[in-house]
């Protein structure tokens, strides 16, 4: 018996010389919607789109109709234009309207081309699909190597100063909030560098690490932020594996692309660094790891702890139930625990921190401390009634 | 030439709990250009990828008519959040054909989609608007991610009406 189905239909109807009409259906245990969107053919901009629900979960659901004009103006053909809708539409509308749109846009993007060949065959009666398929598609643009997951290499960033460098002396014990992102490094991220490294030192941080996704800081330019703000700036990388998110010390390498985890493993023991695991058990928007009858002993068992050399156990983008679930199968299998905020926005650096017993000056000396052990991981924001600005 | 489709498309995806510990998700696809399917056998309750073998009749682009080493790359990879990027990079960099990994991906949210069901089973309908406001005015808070996520979550919605957002 099926647990679950979800159908989806597209009809695409040309409405007059320039013009696709796409009609689109979803329809599935849960949800049930329709969208009509407008398509101009040349250029495949989107002219014009509405939207129904016949099924819908939450009252507020039909909210969403409203924001589906957001994606007037958009371009199949633009680049990035998938992330697009799943941020404007998917976001501020529905997730399941902007599937259903990008399903509906893919629809008319090879309607066209099918439009295209058969205005050519209208001259060349000869011209079989095949054989225009492969002119077409030898006109198409090349991917661009840099729309990978990261930023690029040379990212130039807006100075924001002046800033007070003061140094900061510190005597034993440090608290590091191991997991920052910043803009532009980080796509994800809102957060400009020189304004988290302010917000680290306003709220009391002794360092902050900068790990970017994919991401290596040179170390000229980070040993000039140190100096601009005469704060602990550390640099660090978050990698993604196949087996979820890694922060990565000590490791200079740049890696792009998806990499399996035991490569990763060999680069960093190669490279002296050191692996966490960074929010192991991030949930789903509407279950846990609970509902799917995870359990922390289970979930020790995976081949991921053997590969790793910390657990990050306080993360700011997961819940409590989360980090606790993270922080038990750290306990169980012995690994050693850290805190870092995640932050993508400025007011998030140091929502969840990392206490060292020891003095790090530099990244040697965070992965000395890291590989030593005698740290723990705190709620530095809430350890400073800072919960909230 | 009233009325007379230029193009259709119909997708289909499945699943089934095969055990207590498997589940089969499918997605099928029928359209114009393509005659597709791709079938993900799931490990519980890790969610992870334990198999995966595809099938394409009929495709415009010839890269996409063997599938099967592509889509050998997301084997061991566990349905969660990060997962589109993953399989995006690792069906991505074996080959051209976009639609495989979507397919894939099609099958990861049928996977997710059915958990989301059994939460919602219980649910109070949308018309019942005190109760179901209640409902996922609580889902919210045990759940922070939700927050903005969709319209009927943003701010302004009934929903979110006296829940303080997070950290911002």
């Amino acid at each position: 018996m099926l647990k679950f189905a979800r159908n989806k239909i597209v009809s695409i109807e040309k409405k007059d010389q320039d013009t696709f009409m796409a009609h689109g259906i979803l329809d599935d245990d849960i949800y049930s919607l329709e969208i009509d969107v407008s398509i101009r053919i040349s250029d495949l901009e989107i002219l014009k789109i509405s939207g129904k629900w016949n099924r819908w979960t939450t009252p507020a659901c039909p909210r969403a109709i409203l924001f589906l004009e957001e994606a007037v103006g958009l371009c199949i053909k633009e680049k990035g234009f998938s992330q697009k809708v799943h941020k404007i539409i998917g976001r501020k509308a529905c997730r399941h309207h902007a599937n259903l749109l990008l399903e509906c846009c893919s629809s008319a993007k090879e309607a066209a081309m099918l439009a295209k060949w058969e205005d050519i065959k209208a001259k060349n009666k000869d011209l079989s699909f095949r054989a225009f398929l492969r002119g077409a598609l030898k006109d198409e643009p090349l991917p661009d190597p840099s729309d990978k997951v990261s930023a690029g290499e040379h990212i130039e960033i807006k100075d924001q100063g002046p800033y007070v460098a003061v140094k900061k002396e510190i005597s034993g014990g440090m608290m590091i909030d191991l997991h920052v992102h910043t803009s532009p490094a980080s796509p994800c991220s809102s957060a400009p560098v020189d304004q988290c490294i302010e917000e680290a030192k306003r709220v009391g941080l002794d360092g902050i690490c900068l790990t970017d996704h994919n991401y290596v800081w040179e170390p000229g330019r980070v040993e000039d932020l140190r100096e601009k703000h005469g704060f602990l700036v550390l640099r660090g990388n978050e990698i993604t594996t196949d087996q979820g998110d890694m922060v990565v010390f000590g490791l200079d390498k740049n890696i792009q692309g998806i990499i399996k985890v035991e490569e990763l493993r060999r680069e960093v023991r190669r490279a002296g660094g050191f692996m966490i695991v960074a929010h192991p058990f991030r949930g789903f928007l509407t279950f846990g790891v609970g509902q799917l009858g995870l359990t922390p002993e289970k979930a020790m068992e995976r081949p991921l702890f053997k590969l790793v050399d910390a657990v990050e156990v306080l993360n700011g983008k997961v819940t409590e139930k989360e980090n606790d679930f993270a922080s038990k199968v750290a306990g169980g299998i012995g690994l050693p625990a850290t805190g870092g905020s995640d932050a993508h926005e400025v007011s998030e650096v140091g929502i969840y921190a990392t206490q060292f017993s020891d003095t790090i000056k530099d990244e040697n000396d965070l992965v000395e401390a890291l590989k030593k052990g005698g740290y723990s991981p705190i709620a530095f924001r809430n350890q400073r009634g800072e919960a909230k600005r | 030439m009233a009325n007379i489709l230029k193009y259709s498309r119909n997708r289909c995806t499945s699943v089934e709990q095969v055990d207590d510990h498997t589940m089969r998700s499918t997605c099928r696809l029928q359209d114009t250009l393509t005659d597709a399917f791709v079938e993900i056998m799931v490990k519980l309750p890790d969610l992870e990828i334990t198999g995966i073998s595809g099938v394409i009749h009929r495709a415009y682009q010839e890269e996409c008519l063997n599938p099967t080493d592509s889509l050998q790359k997301v084997i061991g990879v566990r349905i969660g959040p990060g997962m589109l990027k993953i399989i995006e990079g690792l069906i991505g960099e074996a080959t051209d054909c976009k639609q495989l990994a979507f397919m894939v991906e099609e099958c990861c949210h049928g996977v997710i989609l059915s958990f989301t069901k059994d939460v919602l089973i219980s649910s109070p309908r949308p018309t019942d608007a005190d109760k179901a406001k209640e409902f996922y005015a609580q889902m919210v808070k045990e759940n922070m991610r939700l927050y903005n996520r969709c319209a009927a979550f943003a701010p302004g919605s009934p929903i979110v009406e006296g829940i303080e957002p997070p950290v911002q």
